[in-house]
């Protein structure tokens, strides 16, 4: 089969077209997957997280994946980033270090997973964020990368990729699995019917969580939530048919018409903020518990 | 008196950067193993860098499944944390304290939310 990817940028649009893709390959084994991308005139380098973990499970179908028709420009975006050496091209140098690479983990691989951000945030063209920020950045994408493990049931990995965009102090920074998706999750654990996109809402609201067992949980998102607000940045999340936005305090939610094979959490930085970041309370050590 | 106990996270960990909920259930094990043998336990944060919820929630979170809060409260002390890490583990055991005290608490919580939805 040939899928012809057009121009993909980390919004609504750029989403649905994924999971326009994830249909066409989702009965798709033993057979050639070419990925056209000569129509394609831009591709947000983070947007090859989502588009890795969907090639990812045709080729554990057992499909020949090839991606084809790239321009010279997008080839060296996605050389740079490390994405194309999984189909046969070679490492370019990322000489402006502005690039954290294309990666897929399993969900045992938190400690890589750790490194692999620390190492690849201090590269010489990564934003200098002020240290509060740096840290609630970290913070950020490792409570998204826990999400994955607790909640995805995920047994064909996680995917990442990051691309900070130095002209408007932006570092876009995704994370996808192939998991059950919320909706599912919460229609397993919690008995609760709701489409796609008021499930992820379901998530992002109060003290709901889809934790059922000795550990309690439910904060990862809303801690996710409040510091993109304080930030200015944003937050995407593709789960099932469900888009949800977050942007500037104001919520987008809408339903594709095909569904996104697991979740995808997209997360926009800031990169020029200087704010504090603490929460709001101001805990006594002496009066936690 | 028996002298507390001192546990670090970064030691447990072996890492400044104590993210990921499986080294919270290592610290978790060596807390609540000191706390049913009766032993205050100081949780010393030094050297840590980074936190996140799910850590906290392993190894801190579920104490209040087995222990009562006046156990903890008796029990447990933090030290080496700095304010917004104090601030997130305030939450965590919030968080905890309200999901083990009422196994209901999280539907309820979605009935409020379609309330709302009605209102629209």
């Amino acid at each position: 089969m040939v899928f012809p990817l057009g121009k993909t940028r980390s919004d609504c649009s750029g989403f649905d077209q994924l999971t326009r893709l994830a249909k066409s390959l989702e009965l798709v084994s033993f057979d050639k997957v070419d990925i056209d991308m000569s129509g394609c005139t831009w591709f947000d380098a983070n947007m090859a997280a989502p588009l890795g973990a969907l090639l990812y499970r045709a080729s554990h179908q057992l499909n020949n994946v090839r991606i084809l028709g790239a321009s010279h420009r997008l080839e060296n975006i996605l050389r740079k980033n490390e994405f194309l050496l999984n189909y046969g091209r070679l490492p370019l140098t990322d000489s402006n270090v502005t690039t954290i690479p294309y990666r897929r983990f399993e969900p045992t691989d938190g400690r890589y997973f750790v490194s692999y951000i620390s190492k690849y945030l201090q590269g010489r063209g990564m934003p200098k964020m002020s240290a509060g920020l740096h840290k609630k950045f970290l913070e950020s994408v490792y409570e998204m990368f826990n999400n994955a493990v607790i909640h995805s049931g995920t047994t064909l990995g996680i995917y990442s990729c990051g691309q900070y965009y130095p002209n408007v102090h932006r570092l876009d920074f995704s994370i996808g699995d192939l998991g059950m998706g919320i909706r599912e999750s919460l229609r397993r654990k919690k008995q609760l019917e709701l489409a796609a996109d008021e499930a992820i809402r379901w998530a992002f609201t109060g003290t709901n969580t889809t934790r059922t067992g000795p550990i309690p949980g439910g904060l990862g998102l809303k801690l996710l939530a409040d510091f993109t607000t304080k930030n200015g940045g944003r937050i995407q999340i593709v789960s099932d048919r469900g888009y949800w936005e977050l942007e500037e305090g104001s919520v987008r939610s809408s339903l594709f018409d095909l569904p996104f094979p697991g979740t995808v959490v997209n997360i926009e930085l800031n990169t020029a903020d200087t704010k504090s970041y603490r929460l709001s309370s101001e805990s006594n050590l002496g009066d936690i518990f | 008196m028996s002298e507390k106990v001192v546990i670090r996270p970064y030691e447990v960990v072996g890492s400044p950067l104590c993210v990921a909920s499986e080294d919270g259930e290592r610290v978790y094990a060596l807390v609540r193993t000191a706390l049913k043998e009766g032993r205050k336990v100081d949780l010393s944060f030094e050297n840590v860098s980074i936190l996140t919820s799910a850590f906290l929630n392993s190894a801190v979170g579920q104490l209040y499944r087995e222990f009562s809060e006046k156990a903890i409260r008796d029990s447990l002390s933090v030290t080496d944390m700095s304010q917004e890490d104090a601030d997130l583990l305030k939450r965590v055991v919030e968080t905890a304290k309200s999901y083990f005290k009422d196994p209901d608490w999280l539907r309820r919580a979605h009935q409020e939310v379609l309330g709302e939805d009605d209102e629209q």
